[in-house]
C-alpha cells in the first residue's frame, strides 16, 4: 500500500506533469472515488509508465501498482495482492490450492481495507488473470486502472466480455502534440536543433520513448565519430529502427 | 553448419562483429563464422557498438539468435533493459514474447528453461 491517510505525498521532481500524466492521476483518483474500473489505452512510448511511477508516489489515497511482465502469472498477482510486501508464503501444495488460498487473503484485506489497484501493461496479462480481476470486482468491488497499449482493449473486447462490461470508462490517450514532445525531450535533458527536432517528429511523431531511443543512438554514433551529436547521426541512427526508413 | 552460425551470419555485421568481440561463440562456431567472414572479405569493426545500439541491432535481429546472446550472458544490465524496452516497441508475436521473457527472467539474474505453456 503506497499512501497513508494524513500524509501528503510530494511529487517526483523528474517527472514532467504533461497531459498523460495528469490524465492519468486524474482517472486514479476517479476510480478511487467512484469504485469504478477504468481502461486507460494509448500508444507504446507515450509515457504511460512515467506516469504510473508518478501516480504511485503520488496519489493521496491508498493504491497498489503492478506492473505486468510477460513472466506474469495469476499467482504473482495474487502473491502481490494477498501478501505483504517481504512476507512468505509457506504453505506447500499444488499451485492451484496455494492460488485459491492466496486469493482468499487478498480478498480479506480489500475488505479490511480498501485501496485502487493500478495495473500497468494489463495488455501482457493473461486469460485467467482477467478472470480474477473480474473475480475481485465480484467479490469485494475493488476499484481498478488497466493501463496498456491498443492491444489491452481489443483482447478484452475480444476474450473478456463479462469483464469489458464492467468497465465504466474506457479512456484512449492520444499522443503528444509536437510542443508538449519537445517540452517533455528538454525536460529529459535533449537539447536539439530544429531539423533535428522536425525528423524526429516526422518520425516518431508524439511518442518521446521512441524519440528518446533514436536520440540515444544517434548520441552514441556521433561519440564513436568524436563529433557532437547532428542531423547526419540521427539519419545514421534511423537504420538501427526499419520502420521508421519508410518514412524518411 | 550449427544453427547458431547460420543465424550468425544472416545477421546485421556490426551485431556479428560485437558479438566475436564479446567471445559468444565456442571455438567451433568461431571457426565457421571466421572462415565464412573471410569468404565473404568482411573487414573488421574496430569501434565497439554502444550501449544502445547493441541493443538496438539485438531488438531487430532474429529473436532466436538474440535469445543465444542474452542466455550467454553478452549483455550487462544497462543493455538489458535498453533490450527490454525496445522489444516493448515492436509487434508482438510468439517468438518476441519468448524472448521478452528470457530478457526478463535474464534481468531478475535467472536463466534456463523459459519456455512458456504451449
Amino acid at each position: 500500500m503506497s499512501a497513508v491517510a494524513g500524509e501528503v505525498p510530494e511529487a517526483p521532481g523528474n517527472v514532467l506533469v504533461n497531459s498523460v500524466v495528469k490524465n492519468l492521476t486524474s482517472f486514479a483518483a476517479r476510480a478511487w472515488v467512484k469504485r469504478w474500473i477504468i481502461t486507460f489505452t494509448a500508444p507504446t512510448g507515450v509515457g504511460k509508465t512515467t506516469a504510473v511511477d508518478y501516480a504511485e508516489r503520488t496519489l493521496p489515497f491508498d493504491h497498489q501498482v503492478i506492473r505486468c511482465k510477460q513472466i506474469t502469472t495469476r499467482y504473482t498477482i495474487l502473491r502481490a495482492m494477498g501478501l505483504a510486501p517481504g512476507e512468505k508464503w509457506t504453505i506447500h501444495g499444488r499451485n492451484w490450492m496455494r492460488a485459491s488460498d492466496l486469493y482468499d487473503l487478498a480478498v480479506e484485506r480489500v475488505r479490511a481495507r480498501p485501496y485502487l489497484l493500478v495495473i500497468d501493461e494489463a495488455d501482457r496479462l493473461r486469460m485467467d488473470c482477467f478472470e480474477i480481476l473480474r473475480d475481485f470486482w465480484d467479490d469485494v468491488r475493488l476499484p481498478m486502472l488497466l493501463i496498456g497499449n491498443e492491444v489491452l482493449t481489443e483482447k478484452l473486447n475480444r476474450q473478456h466480455e463479462r469483464l469489458f462490461r464492467r468497465i465504466r470508462i474506457r479512456f484512449e490517450q492520444r499522443p503528444l502534440r509536437e510542443a508538449d514532445l519537445r517540452k517533455v525531450l528538454e525536460f529529459m535533458g535533449y537539447e536539439m536543433a530544429d531539423e533535428e527536432f522536425a525528423l524526429l517528429w516526422k518520425l516518431v511523431g508524439g511518442s518521446p520513448g521512441f524519440a528518446e531511443a533514436l536520440l540515444e543512438n544517434a548520441n552514441e554514433i556521433a561519440a564513436s565519430q568524436g563529433v557532437k551529436r547532428g542531423i547526419e547521426a540521427l539519419e545514421g541512427a534511423v537504420r538501427y529502427f526499419p520502420t521508421f526508413r519508410k518514412v524518411v | 553448419m550449427r544453427n547458431i552460425v547460420r543465424l550468425a551470419i544472416k545477421a546485421w555485421p556490426e551485431l556479428r562483429a560485437e558479438l566475436l568481440r564479446r567471445g559468444m561463440f565456442r571455438p567451433q562456431e568461431k571457426a565457421d563464422l571466421l572462415r565464412c567472414r573471410a569468404e565473404h572479405k568482411e573487414g573488421v569493426r574496430q569501434t565497439p557498438l554502444g550501449t544502445v545500439q547493441f541493443a538496438s541491432l539485438l531488438a531487430r535481429a532474429d529473436a532466436q539468435f538474440a535469445a543465444r546472446a542474452v542466455l550467454r550472458d553478452m549483455l550487462t544490465a544497462d543493455e538489458l533493459l535498453w533490450l527490454d524496452r525496445l522489444l516493448r516497441f515492436q509487434k508482438r508475436n510468439e517468438k518476441r514474447d519468448e524472448l521478452t521473457r528470457i530478457v526478463e527472467r535474464a534481468m531478475e539474474g535467472r536463466k534456463g528453461n523459459v519456455r512458456s505453456r504451449r
